[in-house]
């Protein structure tokens, strides 16, 4: 029997099975294999001492991470206490006027939307809703900046399309350069109507019987320099004023419906008689059974004007 | 992009080089986007310069502490490649033909190019098929445990021999060779 037949064979072979010849291979193989076990021992064991450089490498980059993401925290945690701190108190006069409740939430630490109110030159008050592009840090920093022009360009100035368009006009660039916009919504209150310049904003005024959408087809702050187009409405004791950024109308369900904002509006004419929180609460609980997400920061105002 | 053969420089056939890459895949030394940057741009009936292999052959030193024993094997797969998907099928027929291969330096020079100085040589200085032993002597610029590798894959390559042994502690130019 050969070599091959007897290892083919299974069977433990006696000493006489096996030539001198067969012998000799036999221990050629060995050697072989003795050889290419070395090899293999020695590539082994430089991969494995590989990985484990690898792995100590990862473990220091992971807590190099997790410090430098720590100290991200903190500088967020920090900015998110500086812009909840920018957004305002209504004023003894808003509040003697006004019945008023407010919904804010930005989707991280910091956010770009943004509502205000401010004193206007003539003794009277304005309101602000604005929703600048994107989130976080740069959106927040372009916040900042734009609540400085608005105060003050409102120390001369009451008139809401010339207020916005001298930010606009004076931010153009600036907004240009860091590649933002920001949708506007400014009401400026009299005794009894409002005037208000929309770009891009939601507004709903319900007076009276009557209800009106604001004309919202003006530009955003920065993405042109044009003029920007002045409306007036009643409002009077009793009427009902809602301003809101697009986070609640464009939130999706998990069908991928927009929440929209005939649905908003629907919900506000309806509950239009109750207490303004009371409305902004039955809102706010509409919409977080409607979506499957906070996708976007969320702002929504309500207030009306006191009988 | 393809550099033709050129006397001033030292230059690798381009299926030198892509075959050292693709060992280097093979062996999960690299990987993803640095694999395929590795061989993408390389053409197998080019010629390009040294410093090409080099720049594959410091990913090694790079990702390995102690690289001799992943050199080697990158060697002997690459010489697995040559013989089972290139011309090696048609120039040897038995482990020990690969070392009649590299008599006179003939091996070698059909992969590399340019100054003699530069270029040196890989030659079968001695041969003794009946006791299975060989010397080759080895001044390429090429990593001394990488031809080891070469030596130990060409030979093994075949299938027909039980057993081979290369060294070159002593001189890392000197490359003894035992087989049976």
């Amino acid at each position: 029997m050969s070599l091959e037949e007897l290892l083919e064979s299974g069977g433990v072979p006696k000493r006489e099975d096996f030539s001198q010849e067969d012998l000799a291979k036999l221990f050629r193989k060995y050697k072989g294999l003795q050889k290419k076990q070395e090899r293999d021992q020695a590539f082994w064991a430089a991969t494995n001492e590989n990985l484990k450089i690898a792995y100590e490498k990862l473990d220091e980059q992971e807590r190099e991470l997790a410090r430098t993401y720590a100290i991200i925290q903190d500088d967020l945690s920090v900015a998110s206490k500086i812009q909840a701190a920018l957004l305002p108190q209504p004023s003894a006069k808003i509040v003697s006027e006004l019945e008023l409740a407010v919904y804010h939430k930005q989707l991280a630490e910091v956010g770009g939307d943004y509502y205000d109110f401010f004193n206007t030159s003539s003794g009277g008050y304005a309101l602000g809703v604005f929703d600048i592009s994107g989130h976080g840090v740069s959106a927040a920093l372009v916040m900042t900046y734009l609540k400085a022009q608005f105060m003050t360009i409102l120390e001369s100035l009451d008139s809401p399309k010339e207020i916005v368009e001298w930010v606009n006009n004076t931010s153009y660039e600036f907004l240009k350069t860091v590649k933002k916009y920001a949708t506007v919504n400014f009401v400026v209150m009299n005794t009894n109507t409002l005037r208000y310049v929309s770009g891009g904003g939601f507004g709903l005024l319900l007076s009276g019987k009557c209800g009106s959408v604001f004309e919202k087809r003006d530009a955003f702050l920065g993405l042109r320099r044009r003029a920007f187009r002045e409306f007036e409405l009643p409002f009077r004791k009793g009427d009902l004023l809602a301003l809101y950024t697009d986070g609640i109308t464009e939130a999706q369900n998990d069908a991928g419906e927009d929440y929209s904002v005939q649905r908003l509006n629907k919900l506000i004419i309806k509950n239009a008689k109750k207490p303004v929180q009371e409305i902004l609460d039955l809102c706010m609980e509409d919409y977080t059974r409607f979506r499957n997400k906070d996708s976007d920061d969320i702002t929504l105002l309500i207030l009306r004007k006191k009988v | 992009m393809a550099k033709k053969k050129d006397t001033t420089d030292l230059v690798v056939f381009g299926a030198t080089i892509q075959g050292f890459a693709q060992a280097c895949i093979n062996l999960n030394i690299v990987a993803g986007a640095k694999a395929e940057n590795l061989i993408g741009e390389i053409e197998v009936t080019g010629w390009y310069p040294f410093e090409k292999l080099r720049e594959i052959e410091k990913v090694v030193f790079e990702v390995y502490e102690n690289s001799g024993p992943i050199l080697e094997r990158v060697g002997m797969e690459m010489m697995l490649g040559w013989y089972n998907f290139g011309p090696g099928k048609e120039i040897i027929k038995k482990g020990v033909d690969f070392l009649h291969f590299q008599t006179g330096s003939q091996g070698y020079a059909s992969v590399v190019k340019g100054p003699e100085k530069l270029v040196g040589s890989f030659n079968l200085e001695f041969l003794d098929e009946d006791s299975g032993r060989a010397k080759i002597n080895s001044t390429t610029p090429f990593n001394k445990d990488m031809e080891r590798g070469v030596i130990i894959g060409g030979m093994s390559a075949p299938g027909d021999l039980d057993f081979i042994d290369v060294k070159n502690d002593e001189n890392p130019q000197i490359f003894r060779i035992e087989f049976a």
